[in-house]
């Protein structure tokens, strides 16, 4: 992992396209500003862990659908 | 409900239920899914008969089979817009229909949830999906949709 050194204002830059800004530093917290190109996308870390958990989760789907489909179907209605 | 369009031509018979893929489309998802990075393509099963729930199953990489509802089935109302940069991945216009999937996940003891969070979005023109992260829909991640039996 490279680690840089930075104060508010200075940023570091990521390849052609990506800025990444400390613009304020409290006690509690880093604020950060990311600026990157439009098909690169940006995310707090855990709320891409908790989308791939819960992928994870639901990516055993049963071969019986219509099981399913039929408790769905009522909370659907 | 919008459906993505198939070719119409020969159904496919599955094999332990009375179920048909309707000659099945490969939609490309060009990062894969969260978790899911080497699966690049799926195919959407329309079980027959079956209106709500639909089955996106990876044809490529790890196996991977997901249950799919239209979102605003699950939560009336539901709306997400488009990021300009997910538009850009499914090279989507900003008036081009797009299909929307929840993923659907049944808990252990039988609870049925909806990821609202993170829908999956394809573009039956281009055949590209991705699964987005909206920033601005904030819909929960863990909806219940049936509880435990």
């Amino acid at each position: 992992m490279l680690v840089f050194t930075r104060r508010r204002k200075q940023s570091i830059r990521i390849g052609d396209g990506i800025e990444v800004q400390v613009l304020r530093v409290g006690r509690d917290g880093v604020r950060l500003g990311v600026v990157a190109p439009p098909e690169v996308p940006v995310h707090r870390q855990e709320v891409y862990d908790q989308i791939r958990e819960a992928n994870r989760t639901a990516a055993g789907a049963p071969q019986d659908v219509s099981l399913v489909a039929r408790r769905l179907g009522r909370a659907c209605e | 409900m919008s459906q993505v369009p198939n070719t119409g031509s020969a159904a496919v018979p599955l094999e332990s239920t009375d179920a048909v893929i309707p000659a099945p489309e490969v939609i490309t998802f060009p990062k894969g899914l969260p978790g899911f990075e080497a699966c690049r393509s799926f195919v959407l099963i329309a079980p027959e008969g079956e209106t709500i729930v639909q089955c996106l199953r990876s044809v490529e990489g790890p196996a991977a089979s997901f249950l799919v509802i239209d979102p605003r089935r699950a939560m009336a109302g539901y709306r997400c817009d488009l990021s300009n940069a997910d538009r850009e991945r499914l090279q989507a216009s900003t008036d081009a229909p797009l299909l929307w999937l929840a993923l659907v996940t049944i808990e252990e003891q039988g609870t049925i949830v909806v990821n609202l969070r993170a829908p999956v979005v394809i573009n039956p023109v281009t055949m590209l999906g991705a699964q987005v992260i909206p920033h601005h829909c904030l819909y929960p991640l863990r909806h219940v949709l049936v509880s435990a039996e």
